[in-house]
């Protein structure tokens, strides 16, 4: 309960900080280490596995791939500007409704008590595979197709041009 | 006269067996000589009756220690070899001014670090810029942490070590990206740009190489990896996943990506002095510059540590009657022999252009890798005789030679031309 109360809000301010600030590389660092909190949270709870997949899927893929998309295409100042327009608002509001409503009804549904209180939540990692792996392949199966449709289609969108003019310094 | 002597000697023998019995660890053997740091704390914190929490608190401390100072000394010594060893392959003497063979560089090189000025750029973000050169150290040091260096010396026996490892190693990205922001300049940008995108692309290749060991041993714990390799076939040959068909691919393409996850040549494009000045610590002097050496050398070791858990069998000695000496000096000798070979790479190998590096990474590692993993699913079930090692070995090498000719036909650099420098 005490590593609870000391992380959500420091989980609060960063994510609050990664929404605020202005410059988009200050935001990508700030989610990262939400994120990365997160996962110590994971981690308190004795849900070790989840904590460590989620610091090495999301501190290190995710936040490394926004980075680094904000490496390459160098947003300036019209980032912030664009993130102050009323469509942005509308969008990231559309965005946040079904994610807070699933959230909300989840609460209002109620924790399981018991689940909650004493008992060692801790879950072999064998258990875990063997639910994925046996008892949910299709759903493993279905991200596995999307993935890959994800992977073709930023396959697609980098191929260079076929016609391109030749560059005049180096081949 | 003589009968009671003999008696109270016969007693007295018995009663230092039933209290070595009774103990049952004598404090130092040769085998947990890394460990008395840590029973030596816990045993005075225990004597002062501190709390069970306490105890706890401080062996482990003590051991973080132990393993911190040992890899430090390690570094500053490598820091010495390295340089000898290029002078040797280049045909000169390398430091010999401090000390015999210049012993005392290290010491010289620490100082010298300390004291420079520590110059932060006017442009530069100062918390970031400060923060970069942590953030590199931290990994290395946690990823050390996790691995079995002996029988006994196990720093943190961890049930996820291998996922712990990769997990943690994906900070030093965030941190290289840090450097190479904070910097508020141009070339360690696009060292950073060069360097993350060269870990993302070598990350592949080493966890999916780590994966068929993984599947075969049937545990993602460390030491559990090593238990698994023990034992010898045929009563000499040890039973390292190496010397297996899917093992030797698998290991061979993991030490190149160890070698390109650590920055060093011929993969080093990301520092490369002579093209990007130092990549992303062009800006940094003094002692964070010694720092970012510092986590790039101790990954070096947490790499190589990785590599010999899974791949060189560990701590097991090479032959079976070798089990007297302890399991750890077979650990830092196998660290030693792969530390040597990464140093011989450097001095024989030129630096890769960028395209190259991906695609190798790319076209080359990742298949590979990709292969590894049915081909261990089949060494399994094929009974892991004569004729499954014939099996694997074909499916192994076809594709090999395939891609390879592919490379080599139509992927492989042309030579560039160049229309303005002739």
């Amino acid at each position: 309960m005490i590593p609870l109360l000391i992380l959500s809000p420091l989980i609060l301010l960063a994510a609050l900080g990664a929404v605020w600030k202005a410059r988009p590389v200050h935001a990508a660092l700030l989610l990262a280490l939400a994120l990365a909190m997160v996962a110590v949270l994971y981690l308190t709870v004795g849900a070790e596995f989840i904590g460590l997949v989620q610091f090495m899927v999301y501190v290190g893929g995710v936040a490394i791939l926004i980075v680094f998309a904000l490496l390459i295409t160098r947003p300036g100042d019209e980032a912030a500007e664009v993130a102050r327009r009323p469509s942005s608002l509308v969008m990231g509001l559309a965005c946040v409704a079904p994610v807070l409503g699933m959230l909300l009804y989840a609460i209002s549904k109620g924790l399981p008590v018991e689940a909650a209180e004493g008992a060692n939540p801790k879950l072999p990692v064998e258990a875990l595979g063997r639910e994925l792996f046996e008892n949910s392949v299709p759903a493993v199966l279905a991200v596995g197709v999307l993935l890959t449709a994800v992977l073709i289609g930023a396959a697609l969108f980098a191929r260079e041009p076929a016609n391109k003019p030749e560059p005049p310094a180096s081949r | 006269m003589r009968v009671p002597a003999l008696i109270a000697l016969l007693m007295g023998a018995f009663s230092t067996l039933g209290l070595a019995e009774a103990t049952r660890q004598p404090l130092l053997t040769g085998e947990s000589l890394p460990r008395l740091p840590q029973r030596l704390v816990e045993m005075g914190l225990q004597a002062v009756k501190a709390p069970d929490w306490l105890v706890s608190l401080g062996g482990f401390a003590t051991a973080a220690a132990t393993v911190v100072g040992v890899f430090l000394t390690a570094f500053a010594l490598l820091s010495l070899i390295e340089r000898k060893t290029l002078a040797r392959a280049q045909n000169r003497l390398g430091p010999n001014r401090a000390g015999i063979f210049g012993i005392l560089q290290p010491v010289a090189d620490g100082i010298k670090m300390l004291t420079k000025e520590d110059i932060v750029p006017t442009k530069a973000e100062w918390f970031l810029h400060l923060l970069a050169p942590v953030l590199i150290v931290i990994p290395s040091i946690l990823a050390l942490g996790v691995i079995p260096y002996g029988r006994e010396w196990l720093p943190v026996p961890l049930e996820l070590g291998l996922v712990f490892f990769f997990a943690v190693g994906t900070m030093t990205e965030v941190a290289v990206f840090i450097a190479g922001w904070a910097s508020g300049s141009k070339f360690p940008m696009l060292g950073a740009m060069r360097a993350i995108s060269q870990m993302i692309s070598y990350e592949l290749p080493l966890i999916i190489s780590a994966l068929s060991v993984v599947m075969l041993s049937g545990t993602l714990s460390l030491s559990g990896i090593v238990a698994a390799q023990g034992g010898y076939h045929l009563g000499f040959i040890p039973a390292w996943n190496i010397l297996t068909p899917w093992g030797f691919v698998a290991g061979v393409v993991f030490l190149i990506a160890a070698n390109a996850e650590s920055n060093r040549c011929p993969f080093d494009l990301p520092e490369g002095e002579s093209e990007i000045v130092a990549g992303h610590m062009t800006e940094y002097s003094g002692f964070k510059y010694a720092l970012f050496f510092m986590g790039e050398y101790l990954g070096l070791f947490a790499i190589s540590g990785l590599g010999i858990t899974l791949f060189l069998g560990g701590w097991q000695p090479p032959l079976p009657g070798l089990g007297f000496v302890p399991s750890w000096i077979w650990f830092f000798g196998k660290l030693a022999v792969v530390i040597f070979f990464f140093l011989w790479v450097r001095t024989t190998f030129p630096r890769i252009r960028i395209d190259q590096l991906m695609r190798f990474a790319w076209l080359c590692m990742i298949p590979i890798a990709l292969l590894t993993v049915p081909v261990a699913a089949l060494w399994q079930y094929s009974g892991k005789g004569a004729l499954s090692w014939l099996l694997c070995s074909a499916i192994l090498a076809i594709p090999f030679i395939i891609i390879t000719v592919i490379f080599n036909r139509r992927l492989a650099p042309s030579i560039r031309q160049y229309h303005f420098a002739e």
